[in-house]
């Protein structure tokens, strides 16, 4: 018997990495989860490794849209006619560079990769969850939501957006049995860190490995991440028990944050 | 199959509220579990209560005692063979009052209790469990550990001394498989707040024990205050293997009530 028992999930950019993480997590508690993801094909192979069966269900699509993000909400409830719990999970930055050299599209799509996707999902969410009196919204923000470094900016300013959004949320629906919290994990090699992380290393003027290295010295356990390390906070923020917490900004980060 | 099977754990301040919460989700999870309290009668009815048979064992104590705190982890140790997990969770205060009017008597308790207790656990843990290469270390602090409200200058100073201990102390030994995280729960009406909250409302300024409640709710989010059960499930999550890389958090479970 699973703490999730009965309970529908949606995870956007839930075919890899921290999303697909956090999808395994509420299966193996017992929830319907709907994954999302640009390719199906990957995503269909995610599900399949994870051994997903008939409880997950794909929502593919950009969540640089707000047509995706509004139908995987949409879509969830339409499959399996509710929704309890929506992770804003998808998110990460391109084209990084130093403020003075920073194009506007960079900027941009940083804004609408993290806080805009953020915001267009959880708005959608709230239009199933406040009529219903109970939800778990939460957001994966970063350690990058609470402090800042050079060359990221991008990153750094969509993600800091993201934990404002998360408070005033917070308080708005605080009384209606919802909860909207953001997980702020430490760096983690995921598939968009592999990605684009060399370019936020370059804007740094430093290497891959070096850029690793960097975020692994700043905390108290001196290595990355896991996913499973943020699929455990996500659990149980999403079960019973986390009903008490909402508007946190919590730090999955090694001891890394200041705050 | 519990998520802290073959774990032991002490927990200072256990046999009600919160502490007792954290002893019943841990023994639920397949942990032993050392409960402590002043009150020995009160401890043995404690242990009777949880039903935990030979796993649940009580220790009498006063966590603003050093000899009692050292005594608690070294009874632990000796009796179940090891220490895996402790629990810093005693504190609270008998006659706040604001600082122009409070005694040497009261801020001195304080200090031994909320503050001086927890570094006397902290450092008698991790004493044992450095060179065993693991552990878990967790402190009850409070919202008033980065808030500050008028009238408990005690509560909130050292509230806020024990975030420091505990980020200090999670870099110090964050390469040797150990955590220290502290958990910051708002007001929950827990037999001390019940006992001791009509005092603390006065020295606060407030009508009475009811306006003190309404105050801490209204600042939160959900407008109620917080449960032991939702400590307890967090405290879990940082004792077992999934919290292995959680370490110098102040871990929030305050309805949204702090702004950082």
């Amino acid at each position: 018997m699973g703490i999730l028992e009965g309970k529908v999930a949606c995870v956007t950019g839930g075919s890899r990495g921290i999303g697909l993480g956090i999808a395994k997590a509420f299966l193996d508690e017992g929830a319907k989860v709907v994954i999302n993801g640009r390719d199906r094909a990957k995503a269909e192979r995610s599900l399949a490794e994870i051994g997903a069966g008939d409880n997950a269900h794909i929502i593919t699509g950009s969540v640089m849209e707000r047509e995706v993000c509004e139908a995987i909400v949409d879509g969830t409830v339409e499959h399996f006619g509710r929704i309890d719990i929506v992770v804003a999970n998808a998110g990460g930055a391109a084209n990084h560079a130093p403020v003075a050299q920073l194009t506007d599209e960079a900027m941009g799509d940083a804004l609408t990769w993290n806080f805009w996707h953020t915001f267009w999902t959880m708005r959608r969410a709230f239009h199933y969850m406040i009529p219903q009196g109970s939800g778990r919204f939460m957001s994966v923000s970063s350690l990058e939501g609470k402090v800042g470094k050079p060359g990221i900016a991008t990153y750094v300013s969509s993600k800091h957006a993201i934990n404002g959004l998360t408070k005033s949320a917070a308080q708005e629906v605080g009384t209606m049995g919802i909860t909207v919290n953001a997980l702020c994990p430490g760096a983690i090699e995921t598939d968009v860190m592999m990605a684009d992380g060399p370019s936020a290393a370059e804007a740094m003027g430093i290497t891959y490995e070096g850029l690793l290295d960097m975020f692994a010295q700043e905390s108290a356990i001196k290595r990355l991440m896991t996913v499973e390390d943020v699929a455990a906070v996500a659990v149980l923020l999403a079960s019973d028990a986390g009903a008490g917490i909402t508007g946190s900004l919590l730090s999955i980060d090694g001891g890394t944050a200041p705050y | 199959m519990g998520k802290l099977d073959g774990k032991v754990a002490c927990i200072t301040g256990s046999t009600r509220s919160i502490g007792r919460a954290m002893a019943d989700a841990f023994l639920a999870e397949g942990a032993k579990v050392v409960v402590n309290g002043r009150d020995a009668a009160k401890g043995q009815e404690c242990v009777a209560e949880m039903g935990g048979g030979d796993n649940v064992v009580f220790f009498a104590g006063d966590a603003a005692k050093q000899a009692d705190v050292e005594g608690l982890i070294d009874f632990t140790i000796e009796h179940f063979g090891q220490l895996d997990i402790c629990c810093l969770n005693s504190g609270g205060v008998l006659n706040t009052a604001p600082v122009f009017q409070m005694t040497d008597e009261e801020w001195n308790l304080e200090i031994d209790w909320n503050l001086n207790h927890v570094f006397w656990g902290m450092r008698r843990s991790l004493q044992h469990m450095i060179p065993r290469g693991t552990g878990r270390i967790m402190v009850t602090s409070s919202v008033e550990g980065k808030l500050g409200k008028p009238g408990i200058p005690g509560y909130a100073a050292t509230k806020h001394a024990v975030n420091g201990l505990v980020k200090a102390a999670a870099h110090e030994v964050g390469t040797l498989g150990i955590t220290v995280n502290a958990l910051l729960p708002g007001l929950i009406e827990t037999d001390i707040v019940r006992a001791t909250g009509p005092d603390s409302a006065i020295a606060m300024g407030l009508e009475n024990y009811d306006a003190l409640i309404e105050m801490f709710a209204s600042e939160s989010a959900i407008k109620r205050p917080n449960y032991v059960e939702e400590v307890a499930a967090v405290a879990v999550l940082l004792a077992s293997e999934a919290g292995r890389n959680m370490t110098g958090c102040m871990f929030p479970i305050d309805g949204g009530t702090m702004p950082y």
